[in-house]
């Protein structure tokens, strides 16, 4: 029989939480979203970890600790057989950003080695970008990120997970605080703060802002996409879930504002104009990251250095998130009775095949990540549904207030699940819907236009109406294992 | 930077980097008193 493992400390659960939630979200929208509204987007932001993020977590950490189970294995024993589905929805859409993540992955890695070999900077970064994702290479850095993540797990949780975050958190934070100081010594970095953290009435007052602030709340922190619960099956008995859930959604806030503090200034800073710097916030994630900052820190003495920093940064953020996707997929292959060594290699292959389709055509990238990076607010909402259908009450000392002397979830917890979360889930998921109609006017039906409503519906109805077929069978080769 | 930034940036920083340190510092007690 295998070993039960466990992580060794409180802190080393903290710092894998930690490097989970500080993911790519972090460096490269954060700072975006921020740079373009502000003060007003901060706001938002920062209440809505409470209204929606620490809840959640909260949630998914008591999951983990009682059931010891995976995603699949924790809704089936806690919401009955029936509902197996649903824990295969929020682990097919954490696994399907996993096949995209571990290509954006290896794009930072690519972009690092660049970097070091001074090469970043003589280029035409537009073109370059360009270029880079239509050739071969995303397949190869694809696998290459797949590989030391796959390495990280298949070592277990205290010689991989424990040892892997041990070091790639503490670098990242001081990578980015490298990046700060550089930030806020270049001439007219004080113009790039004064847009950071200027509270502007219009945008405090603009529903936009706040439904934006709500979504980069739920996908930064890594709330209720099942990777916290997985992670918990591994903690100690003794553990204070409402302490751990506070530190990591205030530990990801955190990241985030230490990343603004670096790119933010650069930019306002760098750009020619007021208008190029909040033209350059508009253009996008990866090209935000990929074009717009190595084309500024070519303006810097030392670019090669500080674009080696950025894209190192970039890379340790989305490996220690990609490490904890693969363990969420490992650990539902080994609850249907594998070992680690055995089910690794099939998630690993498995993710190898499906990350190819982004790693191939950007399009097809974009697609996923509309599809199942908004598929996350519909993974929340059912560990919302698992706690209300429980009672809220019950499950509040049940799963949560167990453990005498912890801090405690009080009264405000049932309030924000049972009412709040469902409002926010159905608001965020109706606005993002209308949103993809005014982008595709003609063709938002079309389930094979990239971002449009039809392709989102389409592929959520298509996972659903599968896992519904085989929800029997799940549950029988889940009870097999456990008999 | 305008004084009101100053102001929000403080806040903000305050809030966020406060309550992290406020509560890996509760987390350190409680786990030195076990």
């Amino acid at each position: 029989m295998e070993k039960v493992e466990r992580f060794s400390s409180r802190w080393a659960l903290l710092l894998a939480a930690l490097g989970m939630a500080i993911g790519a979200g972090n460096i490269w929208r954060f700072p975006r979203l921020a740079g373009q509204y502000g003060g007003a987007f901060l706001i938002p932001w920062i209440i809505f970890l409470f209204l929606w993020s620490i809840p959640l977590l909260m949630v998914e950490f008591s999951l983990g600790r009682k059931t010891r189970k995976g995603v699949i294995g924790t809704f089936s024993g806690v919401m009955g057989p029936r509902y197996a589905w649903m824990g295969g929805f929020v682990a097919l859409c954490t696994m399907a950003i996993m096949f995209y993540y571990s290509v954006v992955t290896g794009w930072a890695l690519r972009y690092f080695l660049v970097a070091i070999t001074g090469k970043l900077s003589v280029m035409d970064h537009g073109r370059a970008w360009q270029q880079f994702i239509t050739s071969n290479q995303p397949i190869f850095f694809h696998l290459v990120a797949l590989l030391i993540g796959s390495f990280i797990i298949y070592r277990g949780i205290s010689q991989g997970l424990e040892k892997a975050n041990r070091i790639l958190l503490p670098t990242l934070i001081f990578l980015l605080i490298v990046g700060i100081f550089r930030a806020l010594t270049l001439p007219n970095a004080a113009v790039g703060l004064d847009y950071f953290f200027n509270i502007r009435t219009e945008h405090l007052l603009d529903y936009k802002v706040w439904l934006e602030g709500l979504s980069q709340s739920a996908w930064s922190t890594g709330a209720g996409w099942g990777l916290i619960l997985t992670y918990s099956v591994y903690m100690r008995e003794k553990e204070d879930i409402v302490l751990n859930s506070f530190i990591t959604g205030f530990g990801n806030n955190s990241a985030s504002l230490l990343a603004g503090l670096a790119i933010i200034p650069t930019l306002f800073s760098l750009m020619p104009t007021l208008e190029a710097a909040e033209e350059a916030l508009r253009v996008g994630n990866d090209g935000l990251s990929f074009i717009v900052i190595p084309q500024l820190f070519n303006q810097l003495p030392g670019s090669a250095f500080f674009s080696s920093v950025f894209f190192l940064g970039l890379s340790l953020a989305a490996l220690s998130s990609l490490i904890a996707m693969l363990e969420l997929s490992t650990r539902i292959v080994m609850d249907f009775g594998f070992s680690r060594k055995k089910a690794l290699p099939w998630v690993a292959g498995v993710t190898a095949l499906l990350g190819l389709p982004s790693a191939v055509s950007y399009k097809v990238f974009q697609n996923q990540d509309w599809v199942w990076g908004l598929g996350l607010i519909l993974s929340g909402s059912f560990f919302t549904f698992m706690v209300i259908r429980f009672g809220v009450l019950k499950f509040r000392k049940e799963f949560i207030n167990v453990v005498k002397g912890d801090l405690t979830a009080g009264k405000w917890f049932d309030v924000v699940v049972k009412y709040l979360i469902p409002i926010e889930a159905l608001t965020l998921i109706v606005w993002w819907l209308y949103r993809s109609m005014e982008w595709n006017p003609q063709g938002w039906y079309n389930p094979l236009q990239t971002d449009s409503l039809g392709t989102c519906i389409f592929q959520w109805v298509l996972a659903i109406g599968l896992l519904l077929l085989l929800n029997g069978m799940i549950v029988k080769k889940l009870h097999r294992k456990r008999a | 930077m305008q004084l009101t930034s100053i102001i929000t940036m403080i806040i903000i920083l305050l809030t966020v980097w406060g309550g992290l340190f406020y509560f890996i510092g509760k987390a350190y007690l409680r786990e030195k008193s076990e």
